[in-house]
């Protein structure tokens, strides 16, 4: 694997006695998928805060480059699943964007067109003026997905960014997410509980296991890309890592 | 529909003045007590085209106004400070409710001391009274705000100053400008007390002196005007509510 961008040192944490994350440790490499899988209550969410330098860890460390995230920082952009709550709601979407370039300090002449230009590219040109609570879910979650590329982040940590939305805007959330994280060389950490979409968007699927969250597997996913919603899922390689991760995930219930 | 809602609205007041202006004539009223509406209305507009209502008026509307904006400059960023950081909150809440209901009346003895009769008696006494409702709204506001607003704010990478100014006060918006309109109106009825009680200026004092002179329509002419400002006030700061808080409004009526 060539130099990881990013890395999880032994990461513990815990909220008062509980421990959530215990020893959790992988690497990601520079414009890889990684995608983060495991049952409710197993700690994922919390590891990507770490990740994004909202949480400090009891013991380890995450680290960005060889260097400790400590804080947040604009080159780790993170995507929360909670949409409506995510998006300012007294900002128009061209507004929620352009609050990153403001945050980053991009000048000021230039900020329209790279909302225009990200915008476009998420699909979203009609509704620059409008608020976000007048969009669908799907939408808002699309100005949040801008919102984090106007960070222009080194990496994009997005927590079940599509946990919330019916079927089929997922699938075709996950297909644009796919094509432009590809097409950009984006690395991104991809937190979800839906072990098929892990496996569909991942490059590697690293699964945790609940009580306290620890890695127990991490998978290599040799699918082709462009991947697709119908024969990817039906590949019997595909078929073949979901059996084998299933396990971790249902052992979880079972206990 | 508007235009019926109005004149539906309009028929128990008008039933009610046309029993007032029976119950006099017919003597079941005493006239020197109650005056009638057909003197009180040609008594209004004599005061309002000679100018006296007019510049009382000012002198009422100027005293409510200065102590509405000193209560809002204190009560608006006292309040976002008490609901960020709960153990100040915690620390002021005996000062606090001590303070409150102490009636605002009672104040007048020792301001009259301090500026003697003057517009800052006025204002005083009604920035006391006014400041509770803004405090008590904003600090609650504040406190109501969606906890992942703020997280936004801090993985975009914002220091804890911006963070009140881009995120927590505008959040706080809708709630903080309810608790200011509510406050105005606090604030005209008690400059009109302290004008009665002991301020010869503005409203207060003419309806004063129009009863001690026994001139009960012209009494009643102020009454009746302070009603129609105070509504008017109120209108139209509702009216700015939805212009400016449009986001607020645009997105409840999509839900």
């Amino acid at each position: 694997m060539a130099q990881p961008i990013f890395a999880f040192r032994d990461v513990s944490v815990r909220f008062g006695a509980t421990p959530i994350l215990d020893k959790v440790g992988f690497d990601v490499a520079p414009e890889e998928f990684l995608c983060l899988v495991g049952p409710s209550g197993c700690g994922k969410t919390t590891l990507l805060r770490v990740a994004a330098g909202l949480i400090r860890p009891q013991e380890g460390r995450a680290e960005f480059e060889g260097r400790t995230v400590a804080e947040p920082t604009p080159e780790l952009a993170i995507v929360f699943q909670d949409y409506s709550r995510a998006l300012l709601p007294w900002r128009t979407v061209a507004g929620n964007v352009e609050l990153a370039l403001e945050a980053r300090g991009a000048p000021r002449a230039g900020r329209a067109a790279e909302v225009k230009r990200l915008l476009g590219i998420i699909g979203l040109a009609d509704h620059a003026q409008k608020f976000p609570l007048q969009l669908s879910g799907g939408m808002q979650q699309r100005v949040q997905i801008a919102r984090a590329l106007a960070q222009r982040p080194r990496i994009l940590l997005m927590d079940e960014p599509f946990g919330s939305l019916d079927a089929m805007t997922r699938q075709a959330l996950q297909d644009e997410i796919a094509r432009l994280c590809k097409s950009e060389r984006q690395t991104v950490v991809f937190v979800t509980h839906d072990l098929e979409e892990a496996i569909y968007l991942g490059d590697r699927v690293v699964a945790l296991k609940a009580n306290p969250g620890r890695v127990v597997e991490i998978v290599e996913i040799a699918l082709p890309r462009p991947r697709d919603q119908l024969t990817t899922r039906e590949h019997p390689r595909f078929l073949e890592y979901r059996h084998r991760l299933f396990g971790h995930l249902a052992k979880k219930e079972a206990e | 529909m508007t235009l019926r809602r109005l004149l539906l609205g309009l028929v128990f007041p008008v039933a009610l003045l046309a029993a007032w202006e029976v119950s006099v004539r017919t003597g079941l009223l005493s006239e020197d007590v109650f005056s009638r509406i057909s003197r009180i209305v040609p008594a209004l507009l004599e005061g309002l085209a000679d100018g006296t209502i007019l510049a009382r008026t000012y002198e009422t509307l100027a005293a409510a106004l200065f102590g509405w904006a000193i209560a809002a400059a204190i009560g608006i960023p006292l309040g976002l400070v008490l609901g960020l950081v709960r153990p100040l909150e915690r620390l002021t809440l005996v000062t606090i409710e001590a303070l409150r209901p102490v009636p605002s009346a009672a104040l007048i003895p020792i301001v009259l001391l301090i500026f003697g009769f003057s517009l800052e008696l006025d204002a005083t006494v009604a920035a006391f009274a006014c400041l509770w409702p803004v405090l008590i709204v904003t600090t609650g506001a504040v406190r109501g705000i969606e906890p992942r607003l703020l997280e936004v704010g801090r993985a975009l990478g914002y220091g804890a100053l911006a963070r009140i100014w881009h995120f927590a006060l505008p959040a706080a918006l809708p709630g903080i400008a309810v608790g200011l309109r509510v406050a105005f109106g606090i604030a005209i009825v008690v400059a009109v007390t302290v004008e009665i009680a002991a301020n010869p200026r503005g409203l207060g004092y003419a309806m004063i002196t129009a009863q001690q002179s026994l001139r009960a329509e012209v009494m009643y002419a102020h009454l009746f005007w302070i009603g129609l400002v105070g509504w008017l006030i109120n209108v139209a700061m509702i009216r700015a509510e939805r212009h400016w808080l449009r986001w607020y409004w645009a997105a409840r009526g999509a839900a």
